[in-house]
This record gives structure tokens, C-alpha cells and sequence, in this order.
């Protein structure tokens, strides 16, 4: 592992330096963000807030009675953040369910919220762009093939009579791209320590 | 910790045990985070373009391109076959599905069309049959047939998939299937324009 939160965060954290909770959040919210956004079903907004919580309960612990196993650190996250992930639909299944019943909103695509569809629609353009750039409709083909059909590697390599290696190249560039995109048109994430702290 | 899995984990291809250890190593490596969102966000922009049409992945090929495309897939495969002949001799290698060119005419047919109203499955008996399939096929290009197993409403298990093939009229195309080599159960044939996102034919085969 590249970074392990191990005993002089954690003390650090315990003393109260505050410094040491933002490098806490630094560190952790990334990962975080990727576990939630699986389980969040692209709702943004409550992906942002289950973040904002799991940092929350992640400090309490380490302010007061702190963990036994400070490497542990990393797992005792995402394991808080998986529950809460899981408390969070359970809740979301009871709302719905109550709306059915009055038989309000049923045109609303209640898995989404607007943030996560703006989300969606950023990464959207991005993919866009991508495709317009690429010369080869082979290469869009192949995108679709792998991001779209989930078809196998092997199979896709067969279809277009590539490598292995010759296609994750062409994976590997447009990953670049895609990323290079997004950043130049701003579309990457806000920093939540600014709203944390 | 590597591309593949990061691919996997996205597409939601890893047990519940790695997924967890995939995630804790996320939470404690920032950077390796960041790459695994970007991946999260790129498969979610293609679902999101893909929402409305397909149309923006696909852009006419031209015939001379994909003529070497076919070139280089047949040369790849007859590669592959070459080397599989030689490592693992003629008995281990029994495809389930292979070209009909010059095959005798005495092999028994079956002809599978798309009829509307027609739900059941065509039968397969415990022998090799000539499939004949009904469809508008543009003969200038290749088809790949493939063969999968039925398991349940959702899920289909991939048994054999054949590149390369021609049509043998602008409404028939041919392939031998030795279902003796098949277990007992439903399949579905899909027949693919290959290097295109034209809709796939698709059939249903029971083998008793």
C-alpha cells in the first residue's frame, strides 16, 4: 500500500490537531467516493452526504475511544461506509414505497437525482467528445463492445482481429483522453475538504 | 493492484470478498482511487450516451478496411488453429460449430427463421445438422455465429462462436452444428454482422 494511515495519524488526530484530520480526509475521501458511487446507484447528492458522514463517524472514533489496529484504518472506513450505504437504501426503499401508495411522482426516475444526472451528462459529453475524436470507427466499435455489450477481451480481439496488448493500449488511450477531457472542461469532482472543514 | 481489476471491479465482475479488499485498498491509496472513479465515470458516460441511441459508436466501415479486418481475423484464427492442432492433436479439438462450406449435401437440415408467433424452439436431434438461416444478409460481409447455453430467464453461458462466414445468398446463410457434441438443454443461436452494431438474428434450439 502506498499510504497507511497507521499510529501517529491516528495520535495526532486524538490530540486534536486539525491538520491531521484534513490529511485524514485527503487521503480517504477518493476511496470513499468510489466505494459509495457503486452503491449509490448514481444519486450524487447522497453519494456527497454518505462521504461527508463516514469522515464524520471515521473522526469521532478516532477522537475518542479510537481503533485497535491503526493499519486497519482504511478497512474500518469502507466498512463504515458500506453500512451506512446500506442503511441509506433501506431508508430510500421505505420513502418509496410510501410514495406508491399515494401514487405520487410516478414519472420521476427516483434513482437519480439532478445532481447525479448532471453528473452523468458531464461524463456524457466527455464520451462524446472521445468518440468524435477517435479516426476509427473500429475503435468506437470496440468501446462499445467492451463498456456497453460486456463482451470479453478475447472475443472482441478475435472480432477486430487485434492483440491483447494492441487493445489495451487502444483501452489505455482512451481512458487518457477521457480523463484529459474532463479536465480541461472542469468536469472533474469539487473538493470536499473545502466544505468539510 | 492492476488495470484489470479495476475493469472488473467497475463492471461488477468481483466477488464480495475482493470487491471488499479492492475497496479498503482504495480508501487507503488516494491516487489509485482517483483512476478507478475516472473508470467509473467513463463507463457511466457511455451509458449515458448509449441511452437514447448507439448511433454515435457506429459509423458506416469502409468495405476495403474491413475487408483487411476479415483478412487479419481468418489469418489469426487459422494461426490459432494451426498452433491448437499441434499442441493438442486432432482428437482434443471438437468444435460445436464449424463453416458448411463443402460439406456432403446428405447431412440433415434445419432451417431457422425469425416467424412471428413461433415461440418454441427448433429440436435438435443427437447428430450434426446443416443450419440453414433466413435473414437478409448483405453478402459482402462476414458473420460470426455463436452458441449459447440458456441457463434460467437471464443468463446465457457461451458454448462456441464461429467468425468469418459468408452468406450463401442475400437470404441464407449456413453453418454446420454437431449437436451430438451438445448437452441436453435450450440454446440460442445468434447469427452478428461482424464490425457493425446491426441487431443480431437470434434463435432458439432445444437439444433433448
Amino acid at each position: 500500500m502506498d499510504f497507511i494511515p497507521g499510529g501517529d495519524l491516528t495520535r495526532r488526530i486524538r490530540e486534536g490537531d486539525s491538520s491531521a484530520e484534513g490529511e485524514l480526509i485527503r487521503q480517504f475521501e477518493p476511496g470513499l467516493r468510489v466505494l459509495l458511487r457503486r452503491r449509490t446507484g448514481g444519486d450524487i447528492g447522497l453519494l456527497e452526504d454518505l462521504v461527508q458522514e463516514t469522515l464524520v463517524i471515521v473522526l469521532r472514533r478516532l477522537r475518542g475511544a479510537g481503533i485497535e489496529d491503526p493499519d486497519r484504518l482504511a478497512a474500518f472506513a469502507a466498512q463504515t461506509a458500506r453500512n451506512l450505504a446500506i442503511a441509506s437504501l433501506r431508508k430510500v426503499e421505505r420513502q418509496r414505497t410510501d410514495i406508491d401508495t399515494e401514487a405520487t411522482d410516478r414519472n420521476a426516475d427516483p434513482g437519480r437525482s439532478v445532481e447525479g444526472r448532471v453528473n452523468d451528462a458531464e461524463a456524457a459529453l466527455a464520451v462524446r467528445a472521445l468518440l468524435r475524436e477517435l479516426p476509427q470507427s473500429r475503435d468506437r466499435l470496440m468501446l462499445k463492445r467492451f463498456y456497453l455489450d460486456d463482451h470479453d477481451k478475447k472475443d472482441i480481439c478475435i472480432e477486430f482481429g487485434l492483440t491483447e496488448t494492441a487493445f489495451n493500449q487502444a483501452l489505455s488511450r482512451a481512458r487518457k483522453r477521457f480523463r484529459q477531457i474532463l479536465e480541461e472542461r472542469g468536469f472533474t469532482k469539487r473538493d470536499l475538504l473545502s466544505t468539510f472543514l | 493492484m492492476n488495470q484489470e481489476k479495476i475493469e472488473q471491479y467497475v463492471a461488477g465482475q468481483l466477488g464480495e470478498a475482493e470487491a471488499e479488499a479492492f475497496e479498503a485498498y482504495c480508501v487507503a491509496n488516494p491516487e489509485f482511487a482517483k483512476q478507478v472513479e475516472f473508470e467509473q465515470r467513463l463507463r457511466a458516460g457511455m451509458a449515458e450516451v448509449a441511452r437514447g441511441s448507439t448511433a454515435e459508436f457506429v459509423r458506416a466501415n469502409h468495405p476495403l478496411a474491413s475487408r483487411f479486418a476479415m483478412a487479419a481475423t481468418v489469418l489469426l484464427l487459422l494461426g490459432a488453429g494451426f498452433i491448437g492442432w499441434h499442441t493438442w492433436g486432432p482428437a482434443a479439438i471438437r468444435p460445436v460449430l464449424t463453416a458448411a462450406t463443402d460439406a456432403p449435401q446428405t447431412i440433415p437440415a434445419l432451417r431457422l427463421a425469425q416467424v412471428r408467433g413461433m415461440a418454441d424452439g427448433s429440436a435438435l436431434q443427437n447428430a450434426t445438422v446443416r443450419v440453414e438461416i433466413v435473414g437478409l444478409f448483405d453478402t459482402e460481409y462476414h458473420y460470426s455465429v455463436e452458441l449459447a447455453r440458456l441457463r434460467g430467464a437471464k443468463h446465457a453461458e457461451n458454448v462456441a462462436t464461429l467468425y468469418g462466414q459468408r452468406p450463401t445468398s442475400p437470404v441464407t446463410l449456413e453453418v454446420l452444428l454437431h449437436a451430438e457434441r451438445l448437452r441436453p438443454g435450450n440454446y440460442l443461436l445468434r447469427v452478428r454482422k461482424q464490425s457493425t452494431d446491426e441487431e443480431p438474428l437470434e434463435f432458439d434450439v432445444v437439444k433433448n
